[in-house]
């Protein structure tokens, strides 16, 4: 019971924070230097890392998925089920696992080492909102970057993909691309980039708040990178299925 | 040149902790304790999170397959898929954060806490004494985990399925119980037995060479580093097991 209260008390928490930093978004002074100085950082550190991570994605669907299209004898059919999977699908939610697993640790892990050391509360005492200067940027900068990264990992996925259909599983390339491009559809590339935008702005606010709420030592930073990359993940499945269900339901 | 001498590095303290770990027993506490918090300690992570995939592999197949008009497949897509790819995957890529985070961390804790020197002080091998049970606790419990994944999995698949979709339960049941194979399951685990060997090695390796002059940031890079590391590795490993079973 008590556990259910905290938990409760943690997810008010986290509302009250968002609200606060949505405010400090829409509102004046923005620190953009230090917002375009991260998404720099972010991207150089997670090009590789998330692009290693959903390539061989691509080819394990087309692995697995050659043997049972091949049983009905329909494995041209293959690509249009890569690209939509990939597209909408494995891309985005992978990337955004990625990203948080990347930026959003080194994100709390930065908030919380300037905690401890007390340059937060430093910050305070310069009348610079700590929100405003260490949180929104971090946000924003996750915002952008998940989708940025997931254009290149959908034509990384696609392209192993195709690597592993073609020339080792023996699928006609003509056949492969029509039907790849029969199938996806544009509505399919925003509904992805979209997605990332959600879990990209999950994962810079619980990176935030995680962060500004760590304990005292250096235990509680690799803490709070720890619980920061888990708690997003359980966020991204969850927020994933929710508009799985609602895109179904819309027909589209 | 600093990559190369860190890979170097990485080679020689996963021979050391090889011999460590297969010719001298663990610390028979040590074990237990790393291992009821590796195994135990992630079943309710995983439970939630792999309820969630299910539902998510019926429904995101779904609205592929019915492109082309195979919604009926779905039962031996979200089977053959699951159970081969994405269960295994996902408890060592999710547990692999989990439990890697925090070897690195503790592990990392101690290193610039000088509580590892203050073992050898003692005369007590800290590889021996830290890093070796906490390998063989990660090695057990992750095909334990992957396995208890595919039912959880299959369970939420079937309810996906079923119950949103209103697909036919029968020849769902049917069509998994004819095309997902022991065999299919026990790869799962097997490869969950290597993506847990490998997340503990390189875990406990980020947390034992964290350098000490650099603090509390240590711990968050090593921290960092062991989970993005794990989860890259895990993704890699599988492709090339997947190949070399079924291709």
């Amino acid at each position: 019971m008590t556990r259910l209260l905290r938990f409760l008390e943690t997810i008010g928490a986290l509302f009250v924070f968002a609200g606060g930093v949505a405010r400090a978004t829409f509102t004046a002074p923005h620190y953009w230097a230090e917002t375009l100085r991260l998404i720099n950082v972010l991207v150089l550190r997670c090009i590789i890392p998330v692009s290693l991570a959903v390539a061989p994605v691509g080819a394990v669907i087309s692995l697995q998925g050659i043997m049972i299209f091949k049983l009905f004898g329909a494995e041209r059919m293959l690509s249009s089920f890569l690209g939509t999977a990939i597209f909408r699908e494995y891309s985005p939610a992978l990337a955004s696992v990625m990203v948080a697993a990347q930026a959003g640790s080194s994100i709390a892990a930065r908030i919380g080492t300037m905690k401890v050391r007390g340059q937060i509360d430093a910050l305070a005492v310069m009348s610079v909102d700590p929100v405003r200067y260490v949180v929104v940027p971090g946000v924003i900068a996750c915002v952008f970057v998940a989708p940025l990264l997931s254009i290149l990992t959908n034509l990384l996925g696609v392209f192993s993909g195709w690597v592993f259909a073609v020339p080792i599983g023996g699928i006609d390339h003509g056949a492969f691309m029509e039907n790849l491009t029969a199938q996806i559809t544009p509505a399919d590339l925003w509904i992805g980039l979209g997605k990332c935008a959600v879990f990209g702005l999950g994962v810079g606010l619980i990176a935030g708040y995680l962060g500004l709420n760590v304990g005292r030592g250096a235990a509680d930073v690799g803490k709070a990178a720890n619980d920061t990359v888990v708690s997003t993940i359980v966020l991204i499945l969850l927020v994933d299925y929710a508009v799985s269900m609602v895109l179904l339901g819309a027909g589209l | 040149m600093g990559l190369i001498s860190k890979l170097i590095e990485f080679v020689r303290f996963t021979l050391l902790a090889l011999r460590l770990q297969f010719t001298t027993l663990p610390p028979r506490d040590i074990l237990v304790t790393q291992t009821v918090d590796a195994g135990w300690g992630s079943l309710g992570l995983l439970t939630m999170l792999t309820i969630f995939a299910g539902l998510n592999l019926s429904v995101q197949s779904y609205g592929s397959f019915e492109r082309f008009g195979g919604q009926d497949l779905l039962g031996m897509f979200a089977g053959i898929g699951g159970v081969r790819e994405l269960y295994p995957v996902m408890a060592a890529v999710v547990c692999g954060a989990r439990i890697g985070a925090n070897l690195a961390a503790s592990l990392a804790n101690m290193k610039i806490s000088e509580q590892i020197e203050a073992l050898e002080v003692m005369a007590i091998d800290p590889m021996r004494h830290l890093v070796a049970p906490r390998l063989w606790a990660v090695t057990l419990s992750l095909p334990l985990l992957c396995g208890y994944a595919d039912v959880i999995g299959l369970g939420a698949s079937y309810v996906g399925a079923v119950w949103q979709l209103g697909l036919d339960g029968g020849s769902f049941i049917t069509q998994v119980k004819e095309q997902v194979q022991l065999s299919d399951l026990l790869t799962g685990m097997f490869k969950g037995l290597v993506m847990g060997w490998l997340i503990a090695v390189i875990s406990c390796f980020h947390g034992y060479t964290v350098a000490k002059r650099d603090g509390a940031e240590g711990v968050g890079i090593a921290t960092n580093l062991a989970i993005v590391h794990g989860a890259v590795m895990c993704i890699v490993v599988n492709l090339l097991l997947s190949w070399m079973i079924y291709g």
